[in-house]
This record gives C-alpha cells, structure tokens and sequence, in this order.
C-alpha cells in the first residue's frame, strides 16, 4: 500500500464453513461453490471458497471503526485471490490523501501469510 | 472478442423491486460479524447490503443473460458511489445495464451498472460489478 496515515487494523476471527452458510442466506448468494464441498472440488477449487462480498463486508465493518460507515462516499475493491475456511483475515487500512471535504483512503484484507485476498479504495466525508 | 457477447453492451437488465426488512440487516450484519448496535436493530445498512438487495431483489442471473459459462465465472470487482440514504422500509427499484465488455489476458470482462431509486424516485446509489469469465 501507498504510504499515509495508517489506520488501526482490523483482526477477524477464523472463517467457518458455517459462517459460510449463514453468508449465503444473508446475502442470498447460493453459488454451491462457496457452501458445498463436493462442487467445490468438483469445480477445481480444492473446496469451498468464502464470498468475495464477504470480505468486502469485512472492509466495510473496518470503515465503519475507523470512520463513520454513513459518510462513506464511494467504496470499491478489487478480488485478487481466494479466501478459504480456516483462513484469518486482517484489514489494514491508509489514508492516502486528503481533499476539502473528504478523505481518500486504501484498505486491504490479508490473510496471516500476508496474501492480498481483496484490494479496496475509498472516500469518505470529513 | 466474440461478437455475441460485444451485441450485449448496453442491454438492459429486468428492473426489480426490494423493500429493506430490518432482519435482512441483522443477517448480514451476524454474518459478516459486524456486530455494531446500529445495525442489529436496523438503524443504518452495511456498506455492502446493495448486495442483498440484489440477489433477495430476484434480479435475473447475468451468466444467463450473456450466455456465460457458469464454472468460469469470478466476481473481478465491486464498486459502489453513494448518493443519499438508504434505510430500513424503504422500497428501493433497481435498473441494470451492461455498461461495458472487453477482453484482457484471454478473459471476458462485463461490467453490470446498476443504479438504485427509493420511491421518492431519487438515485441514492451506483453499483458497479466487474464479473470474469475465463476462457
């Protein structure tokens, strides 16, 4: 990540096979992929694979602590690798620049190895 | 590219309705793990409930719109741009488009607009989703 200030990171607890299921009817992404294991290895996966949106979520929960999750303005991300069960995630998070009235910052959700499971940028109101 | 799938920039999606529940919230608040009081008791959204709104919302299924295959499709991006307030009660109306397709490094990309309307017909967010499909 750029440099800047850098927030307070954010530890997630161990992703589960049923947080997975409970995901899947929050969110209403049944893909059998990220809940069926069987498909999943089927599909190539070597087993379910937790929801992108998911971690994305995990971002937004790290917005919502460092910052107010109303004033948030534009939130994007990028997927860049698969995120399993079993998986710990951490969000890191800069701010890389400020303008008149809002911040742009960058986040990251990393497993323990330090792998980049999801790239995310936003702006949100000072 | 395939010329079948560059006719679809521009399509549009089937427009769907969703009304915000409270215990949609909830759910994916528990789920997410984000446990912050606001959104147990249904006061705010989650920056990323746009997405229950689209799958609870019955929008139609991209893969089939384009003609995608099903196994080699990822999610490559989401971006969302918000303009004003969602919340609990309210009945929200989505209209899709697909906005652009292009292929880099041997992959389709389809990028799907979305943009959401309360009932007072007032645009309160952009969606932007970038789906992959592998050759």
């Amino acid at each position: 990540m750029n440099d800047g200030y850098q927030l307070k990171p954010i530890q997630k607890e161990e992703i589960t096979h049923t947080q997975l299921v409970k995901y899947a009817g929050a969110s209403g992404d049944f893909n059998p992929i990220h809940t069926v294991v069987p498909f999943a290895e089927e599909a190539g996966l070597g087993g379910v694979i937790a929801h992108g949106m998911m971690i994305m979520g995990f971002i937004g929960q790290a917005i919502g602590e460092w910052f107010s999750a109303e004033d948030l303005v534009k939130f994007s991300v990028r997927f860049k690798a698969m995120t399993k069960p079993g998986e710990k995630i951490t969000v890191r998070g800069n701010i890389v620049d400020e303008k008149d009235d809002r911040w742009i910052c960058e986040a990251e959700a990393v497993n323990e190895a330090g792998e980049v499971k999801v790239k995310g940028f936003f702006e949100i109101k000072r | 590219m395939n010329t079948a799938l560059q006719e679809k920039i521009g399509a549009k999606l089937e427009s769907y309705t969703f009304k915000v529940e409270a215990g949609k919230v909830k759910e994916l608040a528990l789920a997410i793990g984000d446990l912050k009081e606001e959104y147990l008791i249904g006061e705010k959204l989650l920056p990323t409930f746009p997405t229950v709104i689209d799958f609870w919302g019955g929008g139609q299924s991209i893969g089939e719109l384009l003609g995608l295959n099903g196994k080699k499709v990822l999610h490559g991006e989401q971006e969302y741009e918000y303009f004003g307030e969602m919340k609990v009660g309210d009945i929200l109306t989505v209209k899709g488009v697909v906005e652009n397709i292009y292929t880099k490094a041997a992959m389709n990309f389809v990028v799907i607009k979305k943009e959401y309307f309360n009932e007072q017909d007032e645009l309160v967010l952009i969606s932007r989703s970038t789906v992959i499909e592998r050759h």
